[in-house]
């Protein structure tokens, strides 16, 4: 990945800058611009222009795709615009790297394994080179906060974007040692099984809901 | 019975549409009570990820529009048929832009089972999922990420059967469609 100049980070969740995705991602292409590589950053919920990404995408030597888990695979939006990718790049030449971050509200990282395929074939399909990929587990515990201000819990989140980006600006591939970091759980998973659903009731009776939490409108049809 | 075929066919492309014509009526036959979705011609806005059905209207999707069809559709079918072109090895989107919306149909509490963490079931009704790929070009790898996916949304779907039954355009639609019916009696889903 000689002469890495444009980098273009490409937000898949339709929450905005305070999602665990954007935070992510966006922390990973403020590191790659302390490198001298210029960043562009899309959210692919917001309203978009078909034309516009893909001629940022020819510009971009560099794409990051940061998602949500949605299902077990990516959201829709986000395959919506790797279609868009795919075709655009069909039987194209000039030589592109792909990395992804993504995250789940699953305990587990290896949940995101799905949808890391997904990219990786997509990769194939649209004619980039594959640069890895990290995941997460428990993505709420990133929601809301910079990885910056949210402290010594996001610690390791930080080393291994840290290290990502110095890679990647190099002309390497995202390093096994980033993503071990990356994928180690912040709480032991039956500790967060306990919080979130814990969680989940509280907001319920915030909102006045919580004896029908477990309504089933449909069934009585 | 009820059954419910969701088809993620993207605009402009007639690929899939003798394999839906044919699953409905051979569905019909088999005495299903049957409903087909041509996803692409249908007002489904991407699910926000606002949680709002959990936690403010549990059980609908707080966008009114055919989103909540579809989940509807979904929490009363005994066999669910997800009918898509493969797209780097997943569904189309026309098909995940429905599947993010039956994200109502399960509640919002973990628990872990037989060593994975799932979604408790909104409902108990037992379902089975049947996956229908078509391949864009000939058998390349990606039909192994298809069928990893079939089976990953129907644990966490609770469903107590499910197949991913994969083919290319060049294929025998009687073929599909045998393969089709025979998944369904060896599901134990009809005779």
């Amino acid at each position: 990945m000689n002469g890495l100049q444009t980098a273009l980070l490409l937000v898949g969740s339709p929450r905005g800058p305070g999602s665990a995705s954007a935070i992510l991602g966006t922390y990973l292409v403020e590191k790659l611009k302390e490198k001298g590589i210029r960043t562009v950053s899309r959210h692919l919920c917001r309203e978009l222009n078909r034309q516009t990404l893909l001629e940022e995408v020819e510009e971009a030597d560099l794409l990051i795709i940061s998602s949500p888990l949605y299902v077990d695979c990516l959201p829709a939006q986000v395959i919506k615009v790797l279609e868009w990718i795919g075709t655009a790049r069909r039987g194209a030449g000039i030589k592109k790297y792909l990395a992804v971050i993504l995250n789940c509200g699953l305990p587990e990282a290896y949940r995101n394994e799905i949808a890391l395929a997904i990219c990786r074939r997509f990769a194939i399909d649209a004619q980039l080179e594959w640069c890895g990929g990290l995941c997460l587990g428990m993505g709420p515990a990133v929601d809301g906060k910079s990885l910056q201000e949210a402290g010594s819990m996001v610690r390791h989140l930080r080393k291994a974007l840290e290290i990502s980006a110095k890679r990647l600006a190099e002309g390497n591939t995202v390093p096994r040692e980033a993503v071990e970091l990356f994928e180690e759980p912040f709480l032991p998973p039956r500790m967060y099984i306990f919080f979130d659903n814990l969680g989940w009731k509280q907001l319920a009776r915030k909102n006045g809901v919580r004896d029908r939490i477990d309504a089933r409108p449909y069934e009585a049809e | 019975m009820r059954a419910v075929v969701f088809n993620g066919a993207l605009e402009d492309d007639d690929s899939l549409a003798k394999v839906y014509h044919f699953l409905l009526r051979d569905l019909t036959e088999l005495n299903f009570e049957t409903t087909g979705f041509v996803l692409r011609n249908m007002g489904i806005a991407i699910c926000r990820g606002c949680f709002g059905c959990w936690i403010k209207t549990p059980g609908v999707c707080v966008q009114d529009d055919a989103g909540r069809d579809t989940a509807r559709a979904f929490a009363r079918s005994d066999l669910i048929v997800y009918l898509t072109p493969i797209v780097f090895g997943g569904y189309s989107s026309q098909l995940k832009k429905a599947v993010d919306r039956i994200i109502p149909n399960v509640l919002p509490f973990l628990k872990k089972t037989e060593g994975e963490v799932y979604h408790l079931p909104r409902y108990k009704k037992k379902k089975s999922l049947i996956g229908l790929g078509l391949l864009p070009r000939s058998y390349d790898g990606s039909e192994a990420i298809f069928r990893t996916l079939i089976k990953q949304n129907s644990f966490n779907a609770h469903c107590h059967y499910y197949d991913a039954l994969v083919f290319t355009e060049e294929e025998n639609i009687d073929n599909i469609l045998g393969e089709f019916r025979e998944t369904l009696k060896q599901g134990g889903i009809c005779r």
